[in-house]
């Protein structure tokens, strides 16, 4: 028993969405009679598999899961409303899942979770607009959920609103200025929006928060290489940055850098990806 | 407009990569041999499941793909996206410009936006919704895909396409696709080839 338990703990730790995996462990252990473990855990793994069986489409297995979170904790838990919602949302029953969520906010007009909720119907129906809108609201007073400015971003990208979405990112960044993650959301954007001396900055931090990091070097090559070709062009034909970017003789040192880390991260990939890989690196 | 058709081991592969990322918007490409005018699109290269809007890691991979596609006397001929909104027919105007990067390598390159209605066991028909660059816009193609054998300018393989396919992913066999996005967390992941999958697909 503790083994499975052990695993969909590992997989509530990784926060992954794994719904096949986690019915696979649970539903021998429910068949049995048997339980999810003991004590508040338990509940925690019950709250999981009830997640997975809607992902999944398991309808019936959801509804006895739920079943037994109402049994335990009665019809005031907040926490287990939320979950009725979301089987709502899943069974197609949207407006009652609104209801529902609406209740929890007239009880408590600062509970998150039924906002998040919302607004993650709002998005799955494809109302883009009004989701960002109530995602803008609720940051206002949330500031600090640096998650929710990542939804926000993400938002914002779909729209091809990328001066919008980088800010969010910024955001994100000034309560996690060491996450490296972040750093290359931003970098991202911004080389997709063109602004490659910042992009490079930014993909520079990347390899410079975290060891060996794939992304970021090819970020580094791709960008000190264009902003070397923007450099090169006729003095009126180059973009508004270009002057403020660094100077040849270092980047042409900073793409020398990423294509060595790059050449020796490569060394241990598969065939055809090595090649191509190297193949592309030798290209100057 | 020249005949297209596309092989189970192109078709299965972007539908197992949806299959893998099902919450996601994923996006790839077809790789394809040309023959007497006729396109056969081979293979797909699936590509990312995340920040599919953004293009510095896209360029890599697809600059990366052309030059695997070169080596096996192949060329880059098709881009694939499945998006998040389970009703999209249309590609973003993000898809649009990722898709016309694909133009500038191969001016046969055809979009292909999956259609998410048509992934389920029950589905007839393939998934796939094409869209060719005609005066600088991708325009979907009507009739779409027809059935095998019938001239149009979209067709399957043969007609064991769909329920191989639908066989594959009742056997969860998405475990088995890695994109460039997973390889570039790990590098000893064959993105390109997909190695076990393909086998897999070959002896369905």
């Amino acid at each position: 028993m503790s083994n499975a338990v052990q695993l969909l703990a590992e997989i509530r730790q990784s926060s992954e969405r794994r719904p096949f995996e986690v019915l696979k462990l649970a539903e021998p252990l429910l068949g049995s009679g048997g339980g999810l473990g003991t004590g508040a855990d338990a509940w925690l793994a019950y709250e999981q598999v009830f997640v997975a069986a809607i992902d999944d489409g398991e309808m019936e297995l959801a509804r006895a899961v739920l079943g037994r979170l109402h049994k335990r904790f009665g019809a005031g838990s907040q926490r287990v409303k939320r979950l009725a919602g979301m089987f709502n949302e899943a069974a197609g029953h949207a407006a009652e899942a609104k209801r529902m969520y609406g209740e929890m906010l007239a009880a408590d007009e600062t509970n998150v979770l039924a906002s998040k909720r919302l607004i993650a119907m709002l998005k799955a129906q494809g109302q883009l607009g009004e989701a960002t809108a109530q995602l803008v609201a609720y940051l206002d007073t949330h500031g600090n959920d640096f998650e929710a400015w990542l939804e926000l971003s993400a938002l914002y990208l779909r729209q091809q609103l990328y001066p919008q979405a980088a800010f969010c990112v910024e955001e994100a960044i000034l309560q996690q200025p060491a996450n490296h993650y972040f750093h290359l959301c931003y970098a991202e954007i911004n080389y997709t929006m063109g602004a490659l001396d910042v992009a490079l900055k930014e993909f520079l931090r990347v390899v410079e928060l975290s060891t060996d990091n794939v992304r970021g070097f090819y970020g580094v090559r791709l960008t000190a290489d264009r902003i070397l070709e923007a450099k090169r062009r006729p003095k009126k034909e180059q973009p508004a940055w270009a002057d403020a970017a660094p100077q040849p003789a270092t980047l042409e040192r900073l793409s020398e850098l990423a294509t060595e880390r790059l050449l020796s991260v490569y060394g241990a990939a598969g065939a055809a990806p090595k090649r191509a890989a190297e193949a592309w690196l030798q290209q100057s | 407009m020249p005949e297209h058709t596309v092989s189970l081991q192109a078709y299965a592969k972007a539908v197992l990569h949806c299959a893998k990322y099902p919450w996601a918007t994923v996006h790839g490409l077809f790789l394809a041999e040309t023959r007497d005018g006729r396109i056969r699109h081979v293979d797909a290269v699936p590509l990312a499941h995340t920040w599919t809007e953004l293009s510095p890691m896209f360029d890599v991979a697809l600059q990366q793909a052309q030059l695997y596609a070169e080596a096996k006397g192949l060329a880059v001929s098709g881009y694939y996206v499945a998006y998040e909104e389970t009703d999209a027919a249309q590609l973003s105007a993000a898809g649009a410009l990722l898709a016309k990067a694909v133009l500038a390598l191969n001016a046969d390159a055809v979009a292909f936006v999956v259609d998410a209605k048509s992934l389920g066991p029950d589905a007839t028909r393939a998934a796939l919704i094409p869209f060719a660059c005609v005066d600088s816009q991708w325009r979907r193609q009507q009739p779409g895909f027809a059935a095998a054998g019938k001239g149009a300018p979209f067709v399957l393989e043969n007609n064991r396409v769909l329920e191989s396919t639908k066989a594959l992913v009742a056997a969860r066999a998405e475990i088995a696709i890695h994109d460039f996005d997973e390889h570039l967390g790990d590098v000893a992941l064959d993105w390109l080839q997909n190695p076990v999958l393909s086998e897999r697909i070959r002896a369905i």
